[in-house]
């Protein structure tokens, strides 16, 4: 009985094998050489343990506004996720087969395209002369051409269609889990529309939207090629300006530090979703 | 006083007409039981009465009010639904006060007062922390119903109530209903396929079939006149038999496939010729007295049933189901005669 129990004990180890073995070489070790890089001097008293890399990224003003910037960016880009998602993933709930796939694939699109190429999309659309300006002035609300290349509004327009897709499909899972008597039973108890959705569907949602918002969130703050190209140089974030330590001014101490600094600030973030996602768990 | 009506109501779903001009007239406080096979349109009525669905034309008026283009919340109704439609992530007492928070009926306070009065009524009212998912299915159910009943609607409509039960809860619970239906005196519809339920519960039965009325009536009614075969087989099921009517002087014979005749009694509309008869099962003794309508019969087999015995015999070239106590079927030999009153034989309308 006793050697029956252990071993039923070891096989989920087993099968944590492989995934475990990955995520080592692939993520623990490297983020180990990382930190090790941020506090470890360079030239020629190379090795040495020092926190001037830190120092020099909290005595920087411009790099706190660089910091403040990528927060405030994500936090808008999450919130329009949320607040486009989530009607989304309703409709898409409640559409007949073929309109649901359709709509999936449309919303999932984006994300077989390079990011490159959508991105370039995107100056097309929202640069100098382009298709925004045009319908714009052919609408009469503006003279002359606009252009919302280089702005943190073209920013979170571009981020928020890529990262659409975590939002609505993990809050589809939800969705997809409520039985539509559900939000029957709410209108008959006296709910309208609106309030059926605000006692029932989003509290029967809300495990989805987290998640899909921890998501957005995640990938938002360490985006690197759609800021770059749609904010250009005058409005850069954390993950470019690591990118600009690495490869540009070859301070690789530096860029650690900053790197060692956005993933700090990803896992404090990451806390109120675990402590949400364990209530909610117990919950459902 | 009547509290619902239902005026010549048509739905179409597609090319497929699911109620056909369905008119139902639903007195104050009568418990009335909507039975039917599947697809015969029982359940989509129900919805549109809650507001659900919108019928293709026709009327839905509750309480004087026509209210066939208003969505549910504007109806004061409540229903419960087969699968209870509990809220997962509220309490127990906070479903039940669910209705009279999107109300507003009341504070707070008074809400929860009347939320636990509704549980003390079946008799959950210790479970008022719980979620539903800590309940059995029993509780959900009782916990359903308090929450449908908390309001004091105009009009309480419960779909299929007692389906997800097993068959001690289910005697249980209809004991409860209608304990809470006399309590109470809601105006109350539900929805069933099962006529055990109907009979058992109903006041009115309104049996249903292809969107139409087929018959409706009190539950004895319906069992002991039933004017077609498929109210006849629906209800209990029956023995029908398809005798040729005979004129013999004054008076009516059914004549059987096998040449043997028995007397008929006389009513509306009987006249010679081919015709469906019903026989209940338990309406055929296997021990006839004199004032029964006999025939020869054999005995081919018996299952033994506990509290009865079912025998399939044959007589006069057909083959009838007889429901007798065991000891009287035990006792009788295999060729014998069998006999039923001759108002059991009763004429049906195709």
């Amino acid at each position: 009985m006793a050697s029956a129990s252990r071993s039923t004990n070891r096989e989920p180890a087993f099968l944590l094998t492989p995934g475990l073995f990955f995520l080592i070489i692939a993520f623990f070790f490297p983020t180990f050489l990382l930190l090790a890089q941020s506090v470890l001097t360079v030239g020629p008293d190379a090795g040495e343990l020092t926190l001037e890399h830190y120092q020099k990224a909290f005595a920087d003003s411009f790099y706190a506004g660089v910091a403040f910037r990528t927060l405030r960016l994500a936090l808008l880009i999450t919130l329009i996720c949320l607040l486009i998602g989530f009607p989304l993933a309703i409709i898409i709930s409640r559409a007949s087969r073929i309109v649901r796939s359709l709509l999936i694939l449309m919303i999932v699109l984006p994300l077989m395209t390079s990011v490159v190429i959508r991105t370039f999309g995107w100056l097309v659309i929202l640069g100098q002369g382009g298709v925004l300006s045009w319908v714009l002035q052919a609408l009469g609300l503006v003279d002359g051409t606009v252009s919302l290349m280089r702005t943190e509004a073209g920013i979170v327009i571009a981020m928020v269609q890529v990262l659409l897709p975590f939002m609505v499909l993990t809050t589809l899972g939800n969705l997809n889990q409520m039985s539509p008597s559900l939000e029957e039973a709410a209108r008959v108890m006296g709910a309208g529309f609106f309030r059926s959705i605000w006692h029932v569907t989003l509290p029967m949602s809300a495990p989805g939207l987290a998640s899909g918002a921890v998501l957005v969130f995640a990938l938002s703050i360490s985006s690197f090629i759609t800021p770059s190209l749609v904010g250009g140089v005058r409005l850069p974030v954390i993950a470019s300006s690591i990118y600009q330590q690495m490869t540009g001014s070859f301070d690789w101490g530096f860029g650690a530090a900053l790197s060692v600094l956005l993933l700090g600030a990803t896992l404090v973030l990451m806390v109120p979703y675990l402590i949400a996602t364990g209530r909610l768990g117990g919950r459902s | 006083m009547t509290q619902l009506v239902v005026q010549s109501v048509v739905k179409r779903f597609g090319k497929q007409t699911v109620l056909n001009a369905f008119d139902l007239e639903v007195a104050k406080g009568e418990f009335v039981a909507l039975l039917g096979p599947s697809g015969c349109g029982k359940s989509t009525l129900l919805r549109i009465i809650a507001g659900l669905e919108t019928p293709s034309s026709g009327d839905i008026v509750i309480n004087g009010r026509v209210v066939t283009g208003l969505p549910p919340e504007m109806r004061n109704i409540a229903l419960m639904f087969q699968s209870y439609a509990l809220l997962p992530h509220l309490s127990v007492l906070e479903n039940v006060r669910f209705p009279l928070r999107m109300r507003s009926q009341a504070s707070r306070a008074e809400q929860e007062r009347r939320a636990h009065d509704a549980l003390a009524l079946v008799q959950l009212d210790q479970f008022t922390e719980r979620y539903p998912r800590q309940l059995s299915g029993g509780q959900q159910q009782r916990v359903a119903l308090a929450r449908s009943i908390v309001a004091e609607p105009d009009l309480l409509l419960l779909d299929e109530p007692l389906s997800n039960l097993d068959a001690r809860l289910r005697e249980d619970m209809q004991i409860e209903l209608k304990r809470l239906h006399e309590t109470l005196g809601l105006t109350t519809i539900f929805v069933t396929h099962d006529q055990d339920e109907a009979l058992a519960l109903a006041d009115t039965v309104i049996l249903m079939n292809g969107g139409r009325v087929e018959q409706r009536g009190a539950p004895e009614e319906l069992y002991g006149q039933p004017r077609t075969e498929f109210a006849a087989d629906f209800l209990g099921g029956a023995n029908i038999l398809e005798l040729e009517v005979v004129r013999r002087g004054d008076v009516l014979m059914g004549l059987f496939p096998e040449g043997s005749e028995v007397e008929l009694q006389k009513s509306d509309g009987l006249e010679p010729g081919a015709r469906k008869f019903m026989l209940r099962k338990e309406a055929i003794s296997l021990a006839p007295d004199t004032e029964m309508a006999t025939l020869a019969a054999s005995i081919e087999t018996q299952n033994y049933l506990g509290s009865q015995t079912r025998s399939l015999v044959r007589a006069g070239g057909l083959a009838l189901v007889a429901v007798t106590d065991p000891v009287s079927a035990k006792s009788k030999a295999r060729d014998l005669r069998i006999g039923w009153r001759p108002k059991d034989l009763i004429p049906l309308t195709s």
